[in-house]
C-alpha cells in the first residue's frame, strides 16, 4: 500500500516541479498538494471501506497514513501553544503521544459512520508562499455532502497535512482555544488536560468498539 | 418600559461581577491570549451556556426531535425552503448595502423564481433547476463589512453565540424584514408568531448531530463553540461560505440546516 502511494506523489512531484522550476526546498507546490491529497484521501477511504478487515485492523491502516500524511509533530505543538514550554519534557513526550493518539481515534471511533464515504477533489488555491489549501468534498450515504478544505505545507522537504478546515472553521485553531482553556481552568496544570485526553480517548475506543460490522 | 430598566440593571450586575480576571502584564503570552478569546464576561457567560443547556434539554431538543419523527422529510424540506424565501428580501437588502451586485442579484432572482415557479417558496427550483444556490445575509455581516467591531464575545440562551455587533443586527434584521410590517390583526399575528417558532425549530432540528457531536467531542464544549463561532461569523462575513441556507433564524453563525442532516 505505501509503494505505489510514494510513486504516484514522488512522480507527480517529478513532473510538476523537476524540470521546469528550480528546486525551492519550502515552497508548497500547488501540483503536488492536490496530488498528495488525492493519494491520501484515496489510502484513508480505501483503509476505513474495507469491511473484511477487523476494526482494530483498518484503525492501524488509518494511523500509518495520518502518520505519514500529516505533520503531526508541529500540529500537535501548535495546538499546544503557550504551554508547550510550561510543560516538562515528560509532559510533553506523553502529551504528544495523546495527541497522536486522538487523531487517530478521533477517525476510527466513527468508521461506522463513514462507512461508504467517497470525496472528490475540489479546486486548489495557493495560499500563502508556504502554504497550499486543497478543497475536497466528502459524500456520505444518508447524508448531504460536506465541504473539507486541507491546509498543506512542506515540512522537511515532504508535502504534509497542516490544518483541515470545515465551513470556515479551522480544527488546529479551535483545538488549541480548547486545550488552553481547559489549562487556564484547571490553573495552568498541562497535567489537568493529559487526563482529560485520556478519557476522552477510553471513550472514542468504547465508540470504536460498537462499530457495526 | 418600567419593568425593562430594573432587568436591564440586573444584567448589568451579572455581567460586572461575572468579569474574567484579567491576567497580569507580566504575563505577555496569556495576555495576548486574553485579547485573542475577546472574552471579558467569561464567567457571565459560562453560567448563560449552563442555563441555554437547560432550556435545550427540556425544550428545544424533545421538540427538534418530535418535529423530526413526526414530520415527513419531504415537508420538512419544505418548510425550510418556505423560511429561507421569507428571509430572501433582508438578505437581498444586505447584499445590497454590501455593493454585492451579483449575490443581489441572485437572491432577487430566486425571490422571484421560487415565490412563483416554486409555489410560495415550497420548493427550491432556482437551486435544483436554475442552479442558483442560495447564501445567507444579515445586518451583523453588513456592520462589519462597514467596519464595525464584533465587541464583547457574548453568550445569550436560545439565541446562541454573539456579540453586540451581531445583536443589533438581529434586531435591523427584524426591522428591515417587511413582513415585519405587513398587515395587522390576529391572522397576521399568528402567521409571525408561527414563523418565528418554526425558524427556531428548523434551525434546531438541522443542529442536532453537529452540536451533539460537538458536545461529545470536546473537553471544554464552551470554549469550542466560542472559537467555532468567531471563527464562522469571520468566513461568512468575507463570503467564504457559500452553501449556507437563507433560512437560518438569525447570524448565530451556526450552519442552517442545508448542509446538516434534516
Amino acid at each position: 500500500m505505501t509503494l505505489p502511494s510514494r510513486r504516484a506523489v514522488l512522480a507527480a512531484g517529478l513532473l510538476l516541479t523537476g524540470p521546469a522550476m528550480p528546486a525551492r526546498a519550502q515552497v508548497a507546490d500547488i501540483g503536488r498538494a492536490s496530488a498528495f491529497i488525492q493519494q491520501t484521501g484515496n489510502d484513508l477511504v480505501a483503509a476505513i471501506n474495507d469491511t473484511r478487515a477487523s476494526v482494530a485492523q483498518r484503525r492501524e491502516r488509518v494511523a500509518a497514513v495520518l502518520r505519514k500524511a500529516v505533520d503531526i509533530q508541529g500540529v500537535g505543538r501548535f495546538i499546544l501553544g503557550r504551554w508547550w514550554r510550561q510543560a516538562s519534557a515528560q509532559e510533553q513526550a506523553e502529551y504528544m503521544r495523546l495527541f497522536e493518539e486522538t487523531l487517530i481515534r478521533n477517525l476510527s471511533s466513527r468508521f461506522g459512520e463513514y462507512q461508504g464515504v467517497r470525496f472528490s477533489l475540489g479546486r486548489t488555491q495557493q495560499r500563502t508562499e508556504d502554504d497550499v489549501l486543497v478543497n475536497t468534498l466528502i459524500e456520505r450515504a444518508n447524508s448531504a455532502p460536506f465541504a473539507l478544505d486541507w491546509r498543506v505545507a512542506e515540512v522537511g522537504g515532504q508535502p504534509k497535512i497542516v490544518d483541515v478546515i470545515a465551513e470556515g472553521t479551522s480544527m488546529r485553531l479551535t483545538q488549541r482555544s480548547e486545550y488552553s482553556s481547559v489549562i487556564t481552568r484547571n490553573n495552568g496544570q498541562v497535567a489537568a488536560l493529559l487526563a482529560a485526553m485520556q478519557q476522552q480517548i477510553q471513550q472514542m475506543a468504547a465508540r470504536e468498539a460498537q462499530t457495526p460490522r | 418600559m418600567r419593568t425593562l430598566i430594573p432587568a436591564l440593571a440586573a444584567v448589568l450586575g451579572l455581567l460586572l461581577a461575572g468579569c474574567a480576571t484579567r491576567p497580569p502584564a507580566d504575563d505577555p503570552e496569556a495576555l495576548a491570549e486574553f485579547r485573542e478569546n475577546n472574552d471579558p464576561a467569561e464567567p457571565f457567560n459560562r453560567t448563560m451556556l449552563d442555563v441555554h443547556q437547560a432550556i435545550d434539554r427540556a425544550v428545544l431538543i424533545p421538540v427538534a426531535k418530535a418535529y423530526r419523527t413526526v414530520v415527513p422529510l419531504p415537508v420538512r424540506d419544505g418548510v425550510r425552503n418556505v423560511l429561507g424565501n421569507l428571509r430572501s428580501p433582508v438578505i437581498l437588502v444586505n447584499d445590497m448595502l454590501q455593493g454585492e451586485s451579483r449575490r443581489a442579484g441572485d437572491t432577487l432572482g430566486r425571490f422571484v423564481i421560487n415565490s412563483t415557479l416554486g409555489l410560495g417558496g415550497i420548493f427550491d427550483v432556482a437551486a435544483t433547476q436554475f442552479g442558483v444556490r442560495g447564501h445567507t445575509e444579515d445586518f451583523g455581516q453588513t456592520f462589519a463589512r462597514w467596519g464595525a467591531g464584533e465587541g464583547p464575545y457574548l453568550f445569550i440562551p436560545i439565541i446562541g453565540p454573539s456579540n453586540p455587533r451581531d445583536l443589533g443586527g438581529s434586531v435591523a434584521d427584524i426591522a428591515a424584514d417587511p413582513f415585519t410590517w405587513f398587515g395587522q390583526g390576529i391572522a397576521v399575528s399568528v402567521a409571525t408568531g408561527t414563523r418565528t417558532g418554526m425558524t427556531v425549530v428548523n434551525t434546531r432540528t438541522g443542529l442536532l448531530e453537529p452540536l451533539d457531536q460537538l458536545e461529545r467531542g470536546s473537553l471544554d464544549y464552551y470554549a469550542t463553540l466560542r472559537s467555532i463561532y468567531r471563527q464562522r461569523r469571520e468566513a461568512e462575513i468575507a463570503n467564504r461560505i457559500d452553501r449556507a441556507a437563507g433560512a437560518a433564524a438569525s447570524g448565530t453563525g451556526f450552519g442552517a440546516g442545508n448542509d446538516a442532516p434534516r
